[in-house]
């Protein structure tokens, strides 16, 4: 696909876009960066059923609709009190509205100390020379079109650091909010967090809106977690019904660093996750829990790229899906262990449930494995809800689509599971049964 | 043809017998017989089509069905999808015909020199064959040299011939089902093949009829820059029963050799097919030099209702493997199973597994896959379970097994689970190992050597596969697992 596509059409012929205070601290090494990935774009389009990377998930539609780039309004647009919240979230918040940093609604007053947060457009224009180098990450060839986009694009984002040895004990909530247009919209934004060594942090990613416009939106963030560092992190992803919301992460562990991840992916019609982890350190470890429930005409593509590459190291990958109705979910669990990563224990579990005759599930898991001492397993189901346990709770008076939604919700239990505090994971279990349809038929 | 030398077994000087024997393991079957082949020159082009087809005498029919094959994979690109690095082949530089000049008009005409040949490969078409009571159709070369038993499998109303012969006398019957479960158009090898396949198997089994023994057919590519392009079909008509068997060698040669097959299968209601292969084509040297190059296309249509196919394969040969036995699973209750151990060695790679598609209703799959990978080979298991959308209550199950000898290898899995109908129940699961320390040590220390211990482990490994198999392959398999890893612990 060449890139006379009316999607990148908009994309390229914008002129380096962003807010003034972003544009202002752009260094001409930027601007050529821009330049030269808008070339590769237009050169190499976007990818195609044909790109195995993107085999269950067409872009056809997407690339022919056009969207207005930024919001000029962004900075202005009203944001409802409860939208801010998150039940036992009380640390710092940081707020995005349709990409742009909103100081009015973010809560940075009370910083605990060893926290530092900035904007991306801030940390430029003091021209930190560390920016430099995660502004130019590596991106691989082949299917990385909205990486690209996303570089070339956005507007602003946020960099998160906490200093070597401090515990950040209240979890911090980054919030990117859209919000009611009247136009079809697209945004861009990046996030950058870094553990120092033997630091500790909890994070709630959280995505949200309610807008019944057409969205595209892009986020891309880095995550370098250095020796003996932790990070807890829990992504909410509750976007708007008709947003197209495509993110990609990369996670880098050093030695001992551990990460543990809880996600949801309930929201949005077109959606698509990558999440890439290099395990680089020995001992390093990666917990990923999550959960994926396509309802209505929904499509969810969750990408996990999981490597080992030091010695003794774990990963743990526990997804499930629910497909229900016209909803589309795939799945690919990609596990490598490099030569020399002995020692490695790599496990990864999708089990999914297929509910309607409309629905599709499509699962891959996949070894590749070049060390010898290693562990490693892999499962995949796709069923439907147990016989016995919808009689059992039929012939205790619930109707069988209220029991259906009860299991449906049982079913999400296991990735709830590890979510604290408890508030927040009861309030995601009851927006988690409110997804889930009622109805029987499709 | 004689600028190949015949390599025997060289003359030694005394040395102990453990030393001798370890020597004559090399590879058995590699040498080759100085016989005169009729040769066609190298190159593809419709003349030479035409020429492979006047050669066999085929009807018309025959040779337009593989000029419209040549004209399809003229639009065609070699896939490059696979875990393989392949070196590009030229295809204008093989000769697609080689066959042997006398022509025996039954076995007992048969050239005594290409008896020796089998004789030196194991396989006596007289005696050893009627004493296990197995129908050999040997093929040397392009060319079917005879076919052991017709008669009492005329009786029971078996077709065992050749593809060629086929042709000749059953054209109906090829005619119609020629290129139902493998169309022309399937894939860039199956495509070439339907051009210039030289022979093959044809096997017809009629309504109610079980095949009174089990079929075998044993291959074997002699003349240097020739591919083999072997077609096989095989046709159990309903009720129908038949198990299959397929083993293959090769002699030592330096420039790869292409090895292209298309397998079709057809399994009408009822009827049941078990198709059974040891692969022990050339696999190269221990640097990766020479060795065959074994891409095939195999597949069976489960058309009637209660149907069953069932791939089991042992596959050890090969520089590269690259085939997916696969069923479709079309029929109500049919069902579709793949045991399948495939071991890698030196620098040799795999890409292999199986499609399992389920159409029909209340279809079952099973597939069970073992890797072995040693030496610096790279073995990757590739397999697609699919429920299309009115397979109500599909079952599967798939188990896939890697072990790991060394540290220079790799082992990989690619599975592929696409389901669209919610009644089916679809399970998964692969683990990847290698041989224990402590599993060595437990049998180091009862006396068993280390060589021995891990023909144990690797049979133990492999023994849901190995149950699959029919006996006398069970037991060459065995033994070509042993020889084929010696050397990957130390």
């Amino acid at each position: 696909m060449s890139g006379c596509v009316p999607l990148l059409d908009e994309v390229l012929k914008q002129p380096t876009v962003g807010r003034p205070h972003f544009d202002s601290a752009e260094s001409t090494w930027l601007a050529q960066l821009r330049q030269s990935e808008r070339a590769v774009l237009a050169r190499e389009g976007l990818p195609d059923r044909h790109n195995e990377a993107w085999k269950y998930t067409s872009l056809r539609a997407l690339a022919q609709q056009r969207f207005a780039i930024g919001d000029r309004e962004a900075g202005q647009r009203p944001v409802s009190e409860t939208e801010l919240h998150l039940p036992g979230i009380d640390g710092p918040r940081i707020v995005f509205v349709h990409g742009v940093f909103r100081a009015d609604l973010s809560s940075l007053q009370e910083m605990p100390a060893g926290l530092e947060v900035t904007t991306l457009g801030q940390a430029l224009s003091t021209g930190a020379a560390s920016l430099r180098s995660w502004m130019q990450r590596p991106i691989a060839d082949g299917a990385a079109a909205f990486e690209r986009i996303n570089l070339v694009m956005a507007t602003d984002g946020v960099s998160l650091q906490v200093q070597a040895g401090f515990h950040i004990e209240a979890p911090v909530h980054l919030l990117y909010l859209g919000s009611e247009t009247d136009t079809q919209l697209a945004w861009h934004a990046r996030a950058r967090i870094e553990l120092g060594a033997g630091a500790e942090l909890s994070l709630v990613e959280h995505y949200a809106g309610s807008s019944r416009s057409e969205q595209f939106a892009t986020v891309v963030s880095d995550i370098r977690v250095h020796e003996d560092a932790r990070l807890q992190l829990i992504q909410i992803q509750h976007a708007a019904e008709a947003t197209t919301l495509v993110r990609h992460e990369r996670f880098r562990l050093a030695s001992r660093a551990r990460v543990g991840m809880h996600t949801i992916e309930m929201g949005g019609v077109l959606v698509r996750h990558e999440i890439e982890t290099l395990l680089e350190g020995e001992g390093a470890i990666f917990d990923t829990c999550g959960l994926f429930v396509p309802q209505g005409r929904q499509h969810v593509d969750i990408r996990l790229d999981i490597r080992h590459q030091a010695r003794d190291t774990r990963s743990n990958a526990t997804w499930r899906g629910i497909a229900d109705q016209r909803g589309h979910g795939v799945f690919h669990g990609g596990i490598v262990i490099e030569r020399g990563a002995d020692g490695a224990d790599a496990r990864l579990h999708n089990k999914n449930l297929l509910l309607s005759d409309q629905a599709e599930i499509d699962t891959q898991p996949v070894l590749e494995i070049y060390a010898d001492e290693v562990q490693a397993a892999h499962g995949a189901t796709v069923g439907q809800i147990n016989e016995q346990a919808l009689f059992y709770l039929r012939s205790r008076g619930l109707p069988l689509a209220a029991a259906r939604r009860l299991l449906m919700v049982a079913f999400c239990r296991e990735i709830l599971e590890g979510i604290s505090p408890p508030s927040l994971r009861e309030y995601l279990a009851e927006r988690l049964t409110q997804h889930l349809p009622l109805s029987i038929k499709g | 043809m004689s600028d190949e030398s015949a390599t025997g077994i060289p003359i030694k000087p005394a040395l102990s017998g453990v030393v001798n024997e370890a020597i004559d393991r090399r590879y058995g079957a590699g040498f080759v017989t100085d016989i005169e082949t009729d040769r066609l020159p190298p190159g593809l082009s419709e003349e030479i089509i035409r020429a492979i087809s006047a050669r066999k005498q085929e009807p018309a029919w025959m040779t337009e069905w593989r000029l419209q094959a040549y004209r399809h994979w003229l639009q065609m690109a070699m896939p490059n999808w696979a875990k393989l690095s392949v070196a590009p082949i030229d295809l204008q530089s093989i000769s697609y015909y080689a066959a042997p000049k006398q022509q025996p008009k039954s076995l007992d005409e048969v050239d005594p020199k290409l008896l020796e040949t089998f004789d030196k490969l194991g396989v006596p078409l007289h005696e050893r064959a009627r004493l296990a009571g197995v129908a050999v159709d040997a093929v040397f070369d392009s060319v079917s040299v005879g076919t052991t038993f017709r008669k009492e499998l005329a009786e029971a109303g078996v077709i065992f011939c050749s593809m060629s012969e086929a042709i000749r006398e059953h054209p109906e019957l090829v005619r119609k089902y020629l290129g139902t479960v493998v169309p022309v158009g399937d894939n860039y090898f199956a495509a070439l093949n339907s051009a210039v396949f030289s022979d093959g198997s044809f096997v017809f089994i009629p309504q109610g009829v079980r095949c009174p023994m089990e079929l075998s057919t044993y291959f074997r590519i002699n003349a240097g820059h020739t591919g083999q392009f072997e077609r096989t079909m095989i046709i159990a008509e309903e009720g129908a029963h038949v198990s299959y068997l397929e083993g293959c060698t090769a002699p030592m040669r330096d420039e790869n050799q292409l090895h292209a097959a298309v397998v079709e299968l057809v399994v009408m209601e009822r009827a049941e097919i078990k198709y059974s292969t040891v692969q022990n084509w050339y696999p190269g040297d221990e640097e990766g030099r020479g060795g065959i190059y074994n891409f095939v296309t195999k597949r069976g249509d489960c058309r009637g209702d209660d149907s069953k196919l069932t791939w089991t394969q042992v596959e050890t040969g090969s520089a590269i493997t690259w085939k997916y036995p696969s069923c479709i699973l079309r029929g109500n209750r049919s069902i579709g199973e793949f045991y399948s151990v495939a071991l890698t060695h030196h620098r040799q790679q795999a890409d292999t597994g199986t499609k399992m598609i389920h159409l029909g209703k209340q279809t079952k799959s099973k597939i069970v896959s073992k890797g072995i990978s040693a030496g610096r080979s790279s073995n990757s298991y590739r397999g697609l379970v699919k429920v299309e959308k009115g397979a109500q209550g599909a079952r599967n199950h798939t188990q896939c097994d890697s072990l790991l000898i060394g540290k220079q290898c790799g082992a990989h899995t690619f599975p592929y689970i696409e389901v669209k109908n919610p009644t089916a129940t679809i399970e998964h699961e692969a683990t990847t190992s290698k041989i224990s320390d402590e599993q060595m040590f437990y049998c180091r220390s009862r006396g068993i050597g280390e060589e021995d211990a891990v023909s144990l482990i690797v049979d133990g490994f492999c023994r849901q596969v190995f149950r699959e198999l029919p006996m006398e392959f069970a037991v060459e398999a065995k033994k070509l697992l042993e020889v084929s890893l010696e050397g990957a612990v130390g």
